[in-house]
């Protein structure tokens, strides 16, 4: 095997009094074991794998799972799904010795804490329900295109459809508002993720000390109640803090 | 963890029972990114970038909007007011079907209780070849922009 057919997949960062996880399988289609590579004060979780691209549904869950074995022990920084670097001896020498101690310092700022995933799917019948119901301009446009052929409303179509789009997304801010608001207080920190679905209505990240998340979670059903019931509230979690790791490490000093 | 709390039924770990969407969603674009400076480089992205990932408003998006707001039976919903437990069976049951559509998650489509099975993943990865080339060279101008 030469040098190129095989690098490192590095999944994320630990303290390196932690110890390297006994019998868990990599990403790739080897799955081959997850191990560490250390500086004297943070290891990268590490495991070899082919220069083939990743991306399978196995994958994303082998990376899933070894992050997921990594935060119940300690804190972990977690890095972009695949990551890859040439050697045990770049991982060292390039990524971990140069950034000891913003890693440091980033994984003591993570310590005790997990990321709980707000995630809040519109259902969609009541949601446009409701906004025929509250808002007065797609009533009327709703009304004069139901009247006409529908090639021959065509540009009221358009009009009706953004004014219930623009209406959904005022639903949005409002709901993930709401949710910020409510939980914001039993959290570290929070993140808005990005919408990645059309029916998705809140994807908010809480940064949470692990000792408050039943009172998180108890907070939940309260809140649903209070959102009403066009959206379907739930939350994702404990997980690693994989929305809470924005301090990039390795850029150039005038970036 | 043994949660006994009213909300523990809200809490879930997709690592589990879970939707693989849900995996990638959140691990997707997360995470320490280390600067290309010392050697790094991202393998696997193409069959990950969805496009679906960013909800696009277009003229498609409204016309299925406004058919779907014109389709709503006002009627049946005014019927049902105070009783929430009949509007849940509508929203969640039988009237999907007539609303189908409008708001649906093209990613859940993509990804539906696939797992790990080899042959559509590598369906999914061809289909997505074209679109993921474009995305790999923009993040690429980006990289040389930092």
């Amino acid at each position: 095997m030469t040098q190129t057919d095989h690098v490192v997949y590095v999944y994320g960062v630990v303290p390196a009094s932690e110890r390297p996880p006994a019998g868990l399988a990599g990403v790739g289609r080897e799955g081959n074991p997850v191990r560490h590579v250390a500086s004297p004060k943070v290891a990268a979780i590490v495991s070899d794998v082919s220069r083939a691209p990743l991306g399978r549904g196995q994958d994303i869950r082998a990376h899933w799972r070894v992050l997921d074995d990594a935060v119940e022990r300690s804190a972990v920084l977690p890095l972009r799904f695949g990551t890859v670097m040439d050697s045990d001896t770049a991982v060292r020498d390039d990524f971990l010795t140069p950034n000891e101690e913003r890693l440091t310092t980033q994984l003591a700022g993570l310590e005790g804490k997990v990321q709980l995933s707000v995630r809040g799917s519109y259902r969609e019948e009541a949601l446009l329900h409701e906004v025929v119901r509250t808002a007065p301009a797609v009533r009327r446009l709703r009304e004069r295109t139901q009247k006409v052929p529908q090639a021959a409303a065509y540009y009221d179509m358009i009009r009706l459809g953004e004014l219930v789009s623009a209406e959904i997304d005022r639903c949005r801010e409002h709901d993930t508002g709401l949710v910020v608001e409510r939980l914001g207080g039993l959290a570290v920190a929070s993140h808005a993720d990005a919408h990645t679905t059309k029916e998705s209505g809140v994807n908010v990240a809480f940064l949470v000390e692990r000792g408050r998340v039943d009172a998180f979670a108890a907070a939940l059903p309260r809140l649903q109640g209070e959102l009403g019931e066009r959206i379907r509230l739930r939350c994702v979690g404990p997980l690693p803090p994989y929305s809470f790791t924005d301090q990039d490490v390795g850029e150039p000093a005038w970036a | 963890m043994a949660v006994a709390s009213a909300g523990a039924g809200y809490l879930q770990r997709p690592g589990g029972g879970g939707t693989l969407a849900d995996v990638i969603d959140i691990i997707l674009d997360k995470g320490l990114v280390i600067d290309a400076y010392v050697r790094v480089s991202l393998i696997g992205i193409e069959i990950l970038t969805i496009d679906a990932r960013i909800v696009i408003a277009s003229v498609d998006t409204y016309l299925r909007f406004a058919e779907a707001v014109n389709r709503l039976d006002l009627q049946a919903a005014d019927d049902s007011q105070g009783l929430p437990e009949l509007m849940e069976s509508v929203t969640s049951g039988g009237a999907k079907s007539k609303t189908q559509g409008a708001l649906e998650g093209v990613k859940e489509k993509l990804f539906d209780g696939d797992d790990g099975e080899d042959d559509k993943d590598d369906k999914e990865k061809s289909q997505q070849k074209s679109r993921s080339r474009r995305r790999t060279s923009r993040s690429r101008n980006k990289d040389d922009e930092e």
